[in-house]
């Protein structure tokens, strides 16, 4: 028996595939399903949310098929407290959260790890589309994916060195269409299973709904919509229903097409302008980890301040033990608080923070 | 080979419940039903086997009513009495009866019926002056467990069918896990519906049976053939009543002595087990319990993550049930015995039965202790945080 790997199994075709491989390479693989949020009925649609019943039997169909033992562990506690509170929370804030990055960095990679702990596992494996890389000094570096457009890296940022040590990513190296073809190859059954864009707690994407569901009334922070030179354009039914960078929805009627450039929570006004008054010439970033030690000094870096945003030439300074400012290299759209902003070199991830502000 | 301690999900075949499939499986098939010789040979099997299961209860042959299992037996049971009645009623139970019992009954709730469920002592123990204070005249059936399958409590149900009766009601007795473990004698218990399961003793799944007295006015949950008394209808499953009938008389002749040995076997493990595991808490009772049950709290670890652990280190085990996803829930009869959900959590159920010996008891000691020791170190100093 290879080394004990703990496969995280969503029942989508990355993780099933990921989970796969490292049987077919001779790992002791252990497939774990986390049960995250309440299962409740049967969902119509398949593609409706993770966690349900379907997604579990389409991970346990592929252990089976596989041959390698898999398990259901009861993560919902731990979901609510550390990703579906603080989502909550940063919108009623007039903030943007990023749930999966929450889910990654305190789900994943620490209660499932300590989990793996208690299994005596070696390693705990998942479908994400990244590599880790060892450095000519037995570091650990995190690596963009082969397969560009799939690159999952700016979700991971917060892997630490014992992290990284005790991760393995292997799709890393492959693109979507291959990992659609070996899951083919391999005879499992959810190769060709839609992919699952939106928030896996949110069934049909209404984030403001949701909000609005997991909060008091008086949480809600009304207000007005108006613009930069503070004239009232219109009322609106809360800040949360709103995203920094955002264009429609926006209940105004104008000549021009205009965007979300601030929230206040404080006066519960939504501040909207041009495409211009947008840019920013950099940003604010607080809670910044390294995923090795930490670089001296000033840094030339590219960062990336959304998932799907192509990085952007800047210079970073840290203001703090965890806190940096970032200055573009040029202005730049749409710096959303409560995003996380990536750096990079090169293919590196050399760490990131959470947006607080434009600079 | 796995050490198997989960005898109250379902025993392994016993091997001379195999050697009799495989004579039947090799003698060609017939339905019991049918008029030639060969279904009367299978009607000859069939009716020993009945006699022999029915021998396990001290009823008599014509009151055992097979059917697929233990859940069917239980639904046939409710349902059954209930049309009989018609649509008002009452039905008394207990808040730590298995799905089968719980399930049927809450859906009947949700259609308006009044469901009585009365929660049980610390021991998992119902008092049977709390049964009968809440009979009326509209009650139509008091369902309840004799033996529980998560913690093991036995109740004390002797005297209940009087006033049951007086008050016009029946009184239906799930002895699943109690059955071939102690002695049940329907006579003594009084009770007018009873359910066995078969894979709790040893045969494949899909044998069950329901006890019905004679005169018992119900209706079947299955219309079709006459078979069964008309009680069930559908080809009998003759494979299973066979097997049912091997197990049965097994467990019968070896009552007596099993339940000394398994006790014993038991009482060592709690031992060996609270020695190595400060802390360690008993969920069972220790008197009035079946022989082979444990359920233990573990301290300082989620029983979840000991299951699993505890699989791959080779003991199997047991946790409250299963959601349809197939994640453990906290046991809803640790929790109506009044735990903690934390302290249901942290709790399993080990369940010993033919094929366990002192050499199981001994290995499987050592590994749920060490295994123990490394869950409860992992989750409460996890040597690396994000």
């Amino acid at each position: 028996m290879g080394a004990r790997v703990i496969a995280a199994m969503s029942g989508g075709v990355d993780s099933s595939v990921a989970a796969a491989i490292l049987a077919e390479q001779g790992c002791e693989v252990i497939g774990i399903a986390m049960r995250l949020s309440d299962d409740g009925a049967p969902r119509t649609n398949r593609r409706a949310a993770c966690c349900s019943y379907d997604d579990f039997e389409d991970a346990r169909r592929v252990a089976e098929v596989m041959r390698f033992p898999f398990y259901v562990i009861d993560l919902r506690e731990e979901f609510a407290a550390g990703v579906i509170h603080p989502f909550v929370g940063e919108y009623l804030a007039g903030r943007t959260p990023n749930p999966c990055l929450l889910c990654n960095r305190d789900i994943k990679f620490a209660r499932l790890w300590t989990r793996a702990q208690a299994l005596d596992a070696d390693y705990i494996a998942t479908g994400h589309y990244a590599r880790i890389e060892r450095g000519p000094q037995g570091d650990f570096r995190l690596l963009k994916a082969v397969d560009a457009r799939k690159d999952q890296s700016y979700f991971l940022y917060t892997l630490n060195q014992p992290q990284l040590a005790r991760t393995l990513f292997p799709l890393g190296s492959m693109t979507k269409d291959e990992v659609r073809a070996r899951a083919r190859r391999m005879g499992l059954a959810n190769a060709d299973k839609p992919e699952s864009q939106e928030i896996c707690f949110v069934p049909g994407g209404d984030y403001a709904g949701f909000v609005q569901s997991q909060s008091r009334p008086g949480q809600i922070r009304r207000g007005h919509v108006i613009d930069s030179a503070g004239r009232i354009l219109a009322p609106h039914e809360g800040i949360h229903r709103f995203t920094v960078g955002q264009r429609r929805g926006l209940g105004v009627a104008a000549g021009e097409p205009l965007y979300v450039c601030g929230i206040s929570a404080d006066s519960g006004n939504v501040i909207v302008g041009r495409r211009d008054e947008l840019r920013a010439a950099g940003l604010r970033a607080a809670a910044v980890t390294w995923t090795a030690t930490r670089p001296p000094g000033e840094l030339e870096v590219e960062v990336k301040i959304r998932y799907r945003h192509p990085p952007i030439p800047a210079r970073l300074t840290m203001t703090a033990a965890d806190r940096a400012e970032v200055a573009f290299a040029r202005a730049n759209p749409a710096v959303t608080p409560g995003q996380a902003c990536v750096f990079y070199r090169g293919e590196e991830v050399l760490g990131g923070g959470f947006i607080e502000s434009a600079l | 080979m796995p050490i198997f301690l989960d005898y109250n999900a379902g025993a392994p075949v016993r091997p001379e419940v195999r050697s009799a499939v495989a004579a039947v499986l090799g003698g060609g098939g017939a339905n019991p039903s049918s008029v030639h010789r060969g279904g009367q040979n299978a009607r000859r099997m069939l009716e020993q086997a009945r006699a022999e299961v029915a021998a396990l209860i001290g009823a008599a042959p014509a009151q055992i009513v097979f059917c697929s299992g233990g859940t069917e037996a239980n639904n046939a049971a409710i349902f059954g009495t209930l049309r009989a009645r018609g649509p008002r009623a009452r039905i008394i139970t207990s808040a730590i009866e298995h799905s089968s019992i719980m399930k049927p009954l809450a859906h009947l709730e949700a259609e308006g019926l009044e469901i009585i469920r009365i929660a049980p002592d610390r021991e998992g123990r119902v008092d049977p002056a709390q049964i009968r204070s809440a009979l009326d005249r509209n009650t139509a059936l008091v369902a309840i467990g004799l033996a529980n399958s998560e913690v093991g409590t036995i109740q004390n149900l002797s005297g209940l069918s009087a006033p049951i009766h007086a008050a016009g009601a029946m009184l239906h007795i799930d002895a699943a896990q109690a059955a071939g473990r102690i002695a049940v004698d329907v006579s003594r218990l009084g009770c007018d519906l009873m359910t066995l399961s078969g894979h709790k003793l040893g045969t494949p799944a899909g044998i069950g049976a329901l006890f019905v007295r004679d005169g018992a006015n119900m209706t079947p949950l299955l219309f079709g053939g006459p078979q069964e008394r008309g009680l069930r209808a559908g080809t009998p499953n003759l494979i299973g009543a066979v097997a049912f009938g091997v197990a049965a008389a097994i467990a019968r002749e070896r009552m007596e002595q099993e339940a000394g040995r398994i006790a014993a076997l038991r009482d060592t493990m709690l031992e060996r087990l609270c020695a190595a595991i400060p802390g360690l808490e008993l969920n069972s009772p220790r008197r009035e319990v079946l022989p082979n049950t444990l359920n233990l709290r573990f301290p300082g670890v989620r029983g979840e993550t000991l299951l699993i652990a505890l699989d791959l280190a080779g003991v199997q085990v047991s946790m409250g049930s299963a959601c349809a996803a197939g994640a453990v829930e906290p046991s809803h009869v640790l929790l109506a015995m009044g735990r903690s959900p934390a302290a249901a959590r942290s709790s399993l159920r080990i369940s010993l039965g033919y094929g366990t010996g002192a050499r199981e008891v001994e290995d499987a000691c050592g590994i749920i202790a060490s295994v123990w020791r490394r869950v409860a170190r992992a989750e409460n100093h996890p040597q690396v945080t994000a």
